[in-house]
């Protein structure tokens, strides 16, 4: 059997796609590695609305933008923007500071081809949101080991608001105790590689043996 | 029985909770509607965000929610700061300060938030900081309220406002 590992450190999170469509089967096989996620007590509580209207991708992306620059604005104002400190260029600081307290950075689901709008049941469930959780990174792992390219995109789906917008754009019942919408997952063909790649702490500093703390292999 | 210390109670505990199952930054942005429903049975009315806030931050001192509130639009019209004195909710503030969690729910916040975007048909609001100083009894909230699209991403300096 092939080593997993491989697809996992290889994946990225795709936020530019061409244009190009992805094929029905492409598709269904996404949804199929979705479909054996772990879930608590093998409830399987999702639902995904699969999203290709480009006029409905669009308003899916500016509920993104907003989710994400009503927040980032506010913390740029309040200066807690330190995450862009990593920038030592000022001008390349300020721009992808702005990027994202405009909001920008979260507006790609309006152009990939694919727009996976995940949600679950509530009602009688045991862990929907980690279930979920497990469903969404099945997916965009398939994903990825078709070529393709995919990011989670969690901010907007925090805000209750925002979440019933959505909801209604979709036809989902917009209840709180009715469905619970986690995550969008845009999907598409990617459009080069990612110019910053993320790297990954070291183990070291999360890994402990027998008790939090004790860094030493047992 | 003192009501008000009982509800108190009960918001420290849902909202030690909510931190510890959403994590920090989730946990603010989720609780948007707490106390939003509270002046929906009131006609506020207001021409502007200015008036709109004063007309709120009035009604909230008649209930006694609050001994001394004050409510100011700045930062290019995103932000409104909220200075308010002897607030029913404090003690719940101070208890999850002392658990080690940050004050991150304002309903009397939120209650205004919701006016804004019925009444005056804003777009979203955001309630970004507060600051609790259980010594004076004094809350300072920053919200950001947004009136369309085009506000979002308008930046400028809110510790000089």
């Amino acid at each position: 059997m092939a080593d997993i590992l491989d697809v996992i450190s290889s994946r990225q999170s795709i936020r530019k796609y061409t244009d190009e469509p992805i094929s029905d089967e492409m598709i269904d096989k996404i949804v199929e590695a979705a479909r054996w996620a772990p879930s608590g007590e093998n409830e399987q509580p999702w639902h995904f609305i699969m999203v290709k209207d480009p006029e409905t991708r669009k308003k899916i992306g500016d509920l993104c933008k907003v989710g994400t620059g009503q927040r980032g604005t506010a913390e740029h104002c309040l200066g807690e923007d330190h995450r862009f400190d990593v920038y030592e260029d000022p001008a390349e600081r300020a721009r992808v500071a702005e990027f994202y307290y405009s909001g920008m950075v979260s507006y790609f689901p309006a152009n990939a081809p694919l727009v996976m709008v995940v949600i679950g049941e509530l009602k009688g469930m045991m862990d929907t949101p980690y279930d979920l959780s497990a469903a969404i990174e099945n997916a965009i792992l398939e994903a990825h080991s078709l070529g393709l390219g995919a990011c989670w995109v969690h901010g907007p789906a925090v805000y209750p608001r925002i979440v019933k917008k959505i909801k209604e754009l979709l036809g989902i019942p917009t209840g709180l105790a009715d469905y619970k919408m986690l995550a969008i997952v845009s999907i598409g063909w990617p459009s080069g590689r990612r110019s910053h790649p993320q790297g990954r702490k070291d183990a070291s500093e999360f890994v402990h043996w027998e008790k939090f703390g004790n860094k030493k292999r047992s | 029985m003192d009501t008000i210390a009982y509800t108190n109670d009960l918001l420290y505990r849902f909202e030690e909770i909510f931190f510890h199952e959403l994590s920090q930054i989730n946990a603010r942005c989720k609780v948007e509607l707490v106390g939003s429903d509270y002046l929906n049975d009131r006609n506020i009315q207001g021409n502007t965000i200015e008036e709109l806030v004063e007309n709120c931050v009035q009604e909230i001192k008649m209930d006694g929610l609050v001994q001394e509130m004050t409510g100011k639009v700045g930062g290019k019209g995103i932000l409104l700061k909220l200075n308010m004195k002897g607030c029913i909710h404090l003690p719940k503030e101070v208890k999850l300060k002392e658990s080690g969690i940050d004050p991150y729910m304002c309903p009397l916040a939120n209650m205004i938030s919701e006016q804004i975007i019925t009444k005056l048909n804003y777009m979203t609001t955001y309630s970004a900081g507060l600051e609790v100083n259980e010594k004076t009894g004094e809350c300072l909230i920053y919200c950001a309220v947004y009136k369309d699209m085009d506000s979002i991403g308008v930046v400028s300096d809110w510790s000089k406002e």
